[in-house]
């Protein structure tokens, strides 16, 4: 992404006369985000996880996968802060190393599900006619499955594990992707400065990328932070339903799912998993929620 | 019908999980765990409730996927022979049998005097229509495969070369060669009225007829399967009027529904639900030895496993206690032989006790002290996947790196049945139950060296052609004594070989409400409730 | 209309035949036999080449596609592998209780994501704002299987209140409807902020409120009224998502309904039965979104069906 804008950046430079309102745009935009507690909060929160997700391995008081056929199924002590598990593993542990991993197959799914979707409905929306169909009726079939039913499906055929489960939830993040940014290229397509860049003679793929694909980021990077969250649900749900991602590594959705079976015995192990998905699934919600409002005109 | 009872089996481990602060709970000698204070608690009705776990898939006792179907329809329908409480074959529609002494032909004197549901007299040509129903291509039936073997030409042997019946209450079964398990199967044999059969074809499931104590009264697939007592029953009368099983697949429920009344009697019982129940003092746990054999098999045809020093030194690297405590709360036993201890012709090995240093020491003299790394497959229930965690952290100690690799059951079989050189498997996290309960079920499929897959499920690739005389040995004789001791040296054979890891027998955990008697899990999971009283 | 809802209704028939041939392919994709699961783990190779004979199942795939084809437009759908049973004969008894479910759910996840859409809207950018939208959003961020378990252990396991399982009385119809609808509770509540929003601002409102009208008449009879076409639209949209929501409920409240069905005959490989109700769920999908675009032009005459 940042690569990206940098790229933007120079463009629009280039062409000479879009640098200062750029910057000023940045200012505003802080300025208006900082006034929105909750999404400052989710911001700060979703930073922690990921700082806590990186250095976790050389901080946390065990090993994660260290078992310790003494202690199975403690409740929360002063040894084992969230308790432990099914084989006496800390909980803790588990859960900060396991935000590697969660986090890691959202962020890498959701990206490349973006990526895809992003290309798709800018051909889509720019290019129109056959094109424009084919991709659009390709999204329809896609639709008309719900997403955990396309999730079961693709895992069911390619088979289970985290890179399996990564495509399963980056092929439905795709035809949502492409549908709004080909709805945004839509609207873009029509703005004076693109008509005028044509008129200049500039090439197609000059005007998609350099003109077209810059209007269209706003609504991109909402959706994105939204589709994180749910590319966490799904891979928890996935878990759930049997068809997750590696179990014997400490991952969230696995965690919560194995834990259910000590629902009314070691609450522990599925309250502490729970929470923690929720407050990461609440805050990228929350946070996407706050860059709307700040981003849409219409909403100030 | 030898059954492999994945389904069942999954269910069960699903379900059977650690007590938290109990700890280890010590097996149950009498079968209680829990035995309830409150001995004097009535019923309010007598209406019999269970809640199980399972599907009732069918009702068609010829073609029956689960346990669960089989337990529905041993309430409406009966066989010849059947397993007693005790697990010995006892006479149910046949009052006796001879078996001649070649082990050929089986002759059965039938009960007099029994009718079906349809109030039509039960004879002789009732079974013989049966058994021409079950082997009938036409009717697509699962228990075709007790009576028909495929070959490997692709033609096909009938296992019974004739089938007479002299006079109405005698039938004669003449077997094409010896086949000791052939009474076993019988106990699987219903016997369906063939008025009804002759009326509704393969639709019989919705409409089922049999001569047992209770009519079934509606069959919804997924909810609940009811019956009411029959009033005619030739045997001993039934004790309630109405028995309903209702399916309630999440442990959690089953419990309350036990606390609250809602049930009589639930199953299975899930190990770290006992603590919850423990609260209510008119409840029974109960526990029945059963006929899973848990194990790992190991391919003899990798390079690191060929060495018997290395599949041995796996063996001991194993706390089979530990297992049995963490994965069934102590309810179970570690494994003692290749089958549980209720298979008959069963002997007790020399156990590999749990010794680290040993399993060092091995690994060292077969040449792999660095250890190996290796996958271990398995199915993708939450039980199996901790059991294959459990053999993960276990082997990491004598420096093998296990993956393990947690599939659906159908995607596992599709792995594992290839031709041997495109084998990939190199463990595979499984059990094993027979519902015969010989040792032939028990161990061929698995063990015979022609049943390397595809053709069967012998996945440790053991190939010992003295082990395949001795197993062929005990299928051609009837004689008990001398199976005994085939038995026993093919046993001790494969035990030493250590084709798999083996890991324990777990037991079947079930919970009643103290008024509730007459009810056992038999050994394979289906639950008898054809006696089943409540006190009032 | 009759037209536009005659051509709309045609075109869904290419859609429908593309997606019947997608997920025939897909389904025979996914490795698993079914002949050896019915044949069972012992059988022999023999043994299972006789039962995919039985099924059809040597065949090749476009034949059986061909034949799969031809049954559906005969109406019928084979049988189901596992015990025998047409297929129509299996799924039946599976409709009532998910189609109750989404029912509830919408009903009562429309009522309070409306309500609080409407509070957030009217109170924008004030407290009750935020603890409205932190209320919906809530919704859309928990596992739903998380939540139904926990609620489950707290109203049905620790208090008593409700039945865990089964759908036999209203009671019971709580705890799985508040589970499937937390998620579209929170995309209507989101919504209907938005949307009231931007209504809030337009001409007709302020000139309602400048002729000094009540601000709740306002906000009832000119803003909501006006949002409430888009948010039936967009509730309409959310009824396909919500069988995505029952396969979960159903597996935590054990509810013998459609989504369950689906997951045990995806594991048992019942080909027919997955076949029927994928094509089932996306045609469901495709019709209500049709009806969504009539009622549409229905509420809103403004809306030409060219």
């Amino acid at each position: 992404m940042a690569e990206l804008k940098t790229n933007n950046n120079k463009e629009m430079f280039a062409t000479g006369e879009e640098l200062p309102k750029a910057q000023s745009k940045v200012k505003e935009f802080v300025k208006k985000f900082v006034k929105r507690k909750t999404a400052v909060i989710s911001l700060i929160f979703i930073i922690f996880i990921i700082l806590m997700a990186v250095i976790a391995p050389y901080v946390v008081p065990y090993a994660p996968d260290q078992p310790d056929y003494t202690n199975l199924l403690q409740g929360p002590s002063t040894a084992h802060i969230w308790g432990t598990d099914e084989f006496g593993q800390d909980v803790f542990s588990r859960l900060m190393v396991g935000g590697r991993l969660s986090l890691s197959c959202a962020l890498i799914a959701t990206i490349v599900g973006t990526a895809l979707g992003v290309v798709l409905g800018l051909i889509a929306g720019f290019y129109g006619g056959f094109w424009d169909s084919l991709i659009m009726r390709c999204c329809d079939v896609l639709f008309a499955f719900p997403d955990i039913l396309l999730a079961i499906a693709v895992v069911a055929i390619i088979g289970q594990g985290m890179v399996n489960v990564m495509i399963a939830v980056a092929v439905f993040t795709v035809p949502s992707f492409a549908r709004i940014i080909r709805s945004a290229t839509l609207s873009v397509k029509q703005a004076p400065y693109v008509e005028v860049a044509r008129s200049l003679g500039c090439k197609n793929s000059r005007i998609l990328f350099v003109h077209v694909f810059p209007g269209t980021i706003q609504s991109m990077i909402v959706n994105f932070t939204m589709r994180i969250g749910t590319a966490i649900l799904a891979a928890s749900s996935l878990s759930f339903l049997g068809f997750g991602a590696n179990v014997t590594e400490p991952d969230w959705g696995a965690m919560l799912s194995q834990g259910r079976n000590y629902l009314n015995t070691a609450p522990h192990m599925v309250l502490f998993p729970g929470i923690l998905i929720f407050l990461t699934v609440l805050a990228f919600n929350l946070l996407g929620d706050g860059l709307r409002d700040t981003l849409d005109p219409k909403m100030n | 019908m030898k059954k492999y009872r994945k389904l069942l089996a999954a269910v069960l481990a699903g379900a059977m999980t650690v007590a938290m602060s109990a700890g280890v709970q010590a097996a149950a000698e009498d079968g209680y765990i829990v035995k309830a204070t409150n001995t004097e608690a009535k019923s309010s009705d007598n209406d019999f409730v269970i809640a199980i776990e399972g599907s009732v898939s069918s009702m068609d006792p010829a073609n029956i996927p689960d346990t669960s179907a089989i337990s529905a329809t041993r309430g409406v329908y009966e066989n010849l022979v059947q397993f007693n409480e005790d697990q010995e074959i006892v006479g149910q529609l046949a009052k006796s049998w001879e078996v001649s002494d070649d082990s050929l032909t089986y002759t059965f004197k039938l009960q007099e005097g029994v009718k079906f549901h349809d109030g039509t007299d039960f004879n002789s040509a009732a079974i013989k229509a049966n058994y021409d129903r079950v082997v009938d291509e036409k009717n697509k039936l699962r228990q075709r495969r007790t009576f028909i073997v495929a070959q490997n030409d692709g033609t096909e042997k009938e296992r019974v070369a004739s089938i007479e019946t002299p006079d109405d209450y005698t039938v004669i079964f003449t077997l094409s060669e010896p086949w000791s398990p052939f009474i076993n199967r019988l106990t699987q044999f219903c016997i369906i009225s063939p008025a009804a059969l002759e009326e509704y074809g393969n639709d019989i499931m919705n409409h089922p007829c049999g001569t047992g104590p209770y009519i079934c009264t509606e069959w919804e697939e997924g909810d609940h399967t009811s019956f009411k007592r029959n009033e005619d029953y030739w045997g001993e009368k039934p004790g309630v009027d109405t028995v309903t099983i209702k399916e309630v697949p999440e442990a959690g429920s089953r419990t309350a529904m036990l606390q609250t009344g809602e049930a009589d009697m639930i199953y299975p019982t899930p190990a770290d639900q006992i603590e919850a129940i423990k609260s209510v003092d008119d409840v029974n746990v109960l526990t029945a030895d059963s006929n899973i054999m848990r194990y790992v098999t190991l391919n003899m045809d990798l390079p690191e496993l060929q060495d018997q020093k290395v599949r041995q030194a796996m063996n001991y690297a194993i706390d089979k206690d530990a297992y049995i405590a963490l994965m069934y709360s102590g309810n179970g036993k570690p494994a003692t032989s290749i089958v549980p201890s209720i298979i008959g012709g069963y002997e007790e090995q020399t156990p590999y006790t749990y010794d680290v240093e040993k399993a060092k020491e091995l690994m060292k003299e077969a040449g792999y002290e660095d250890g190996f790394k290796l996958t271990l497959w398995g199915d993708n229930t939450t039980q199996e996947i901790k059991g294959m965690t459990f053999v993960k952290q276990q082997l990491a100690q004598i420096g093998i790196e296990v993956e393990v690799m947690p599939m659906e059951s159908a995607t596992v079989n599709d792995k594992i049945y290839v031709e041997k050189d495109e084998a990939e498997i190199n463990m595979w996290y499984v059990n094993w139950s027979a519902s015969d309960f010989t040792m032939d079920g028990s161990v061929r499929s698995l063990l015979y060296s022609t049943m390397c897959p595809p053709t069967s499920a012998n996945t440790a690739y053991y190939n010992n052609p003295d082990f395949d005389k001795l197993l062929d040995e005990g299928l051609h004789t009837a004689d008990l004594e001398e199976q005994a001791k085939v038995y026993s040296e093919a046993q001790k054979m494969a035990w030493d070989a250590a084709p798999w890891l083996f890991l324990g027998n777990d037991q079947i955990i079930y919970s009643t409400k103290s008024y509730v008697s007459g009810v056992y899990v038999a050994p394979d999971g289906a639950f008898n409730f054809a006696h089943a009283q409540l006190a009032q | 209309m009759g037209r536009y809802f005659g051509k709309r209704l045609l075109s869904t028939i290419p859609l429908l035949l593309v997606i019947s041939f997608l997920v025939f392919m897909f389904i025979h994709m996914i490795p698993g036999d079914p002949a050896r699961l019915i044949a069972g783990q012992d059988a022999t190779k023999a043994d299972v080449e006789v039962v995919r004979e039985q099924l059809g199942l040597n065949k090749p795939l476009l034949v059986q596609y061909g034949e799969y084809m031809k049954g559906l437009f005969t109406g019928d759908l084979g049988m189901s592998i596992k015990n025998g049973k047409t297929v129509v004969e299996t799924i039946a008894p599976r409709l009532k209780p998910t189609i109750m479910l989404t029912i509830s759910s919408m009903i009562w996840a429309a009522l309070i994501g409306i309500i609080l859409g409407i509070i957030s809207a009217v109170f924008h950018g004030r407290i009750l704002d935020y603890i409205g939208m932190l209320i919906a959003i809530s919704g859309i961020s928990v596992p739903s299987f998380w939540l139904g378990l926990e609620m489950m252990q707290l109203f049905s396991v620790k208090l008593g209140m409700l039945p865990t399982s089964g759908l036999e009385t209203w009671q019971s119809y709580i705890l799985p409807s508040l589970t499937m609808g937390a998620g579209i509770m929170a995309v209507l509540g989101r919504f209907t902020r938005s949307s009231m929003l931007e209504t809030m601002r337009e001409d007709y409102v302020r000139t309602a409120r400048a002729k000094g009208l009540k601000e709740s008449l306002v906000v009832m009879r000119h803003a909501f009224k006006n949002s409430l076409i888009e948010i039936i639209t967009v509730a309409g949209l959310q009824i396909g998502g919500l069988l995505s929501g029952s396969v979960m409920a159903e597996t935590v409240f054990a509810i013998p309904g459609l989504g369950r069905l689906l997951v045990d005959s995806i594991n048992f490989r019942d080909y027919k039965v997955v076949q029927a109700l994928l094509l089932f769920f996306a045609a469901e999908y495709i019709f209500i979104n049709l009806i969504v675009d009539i009622l549409y032009g229905v509420i809103n005459p403004k809306v030409r069906y060219d």
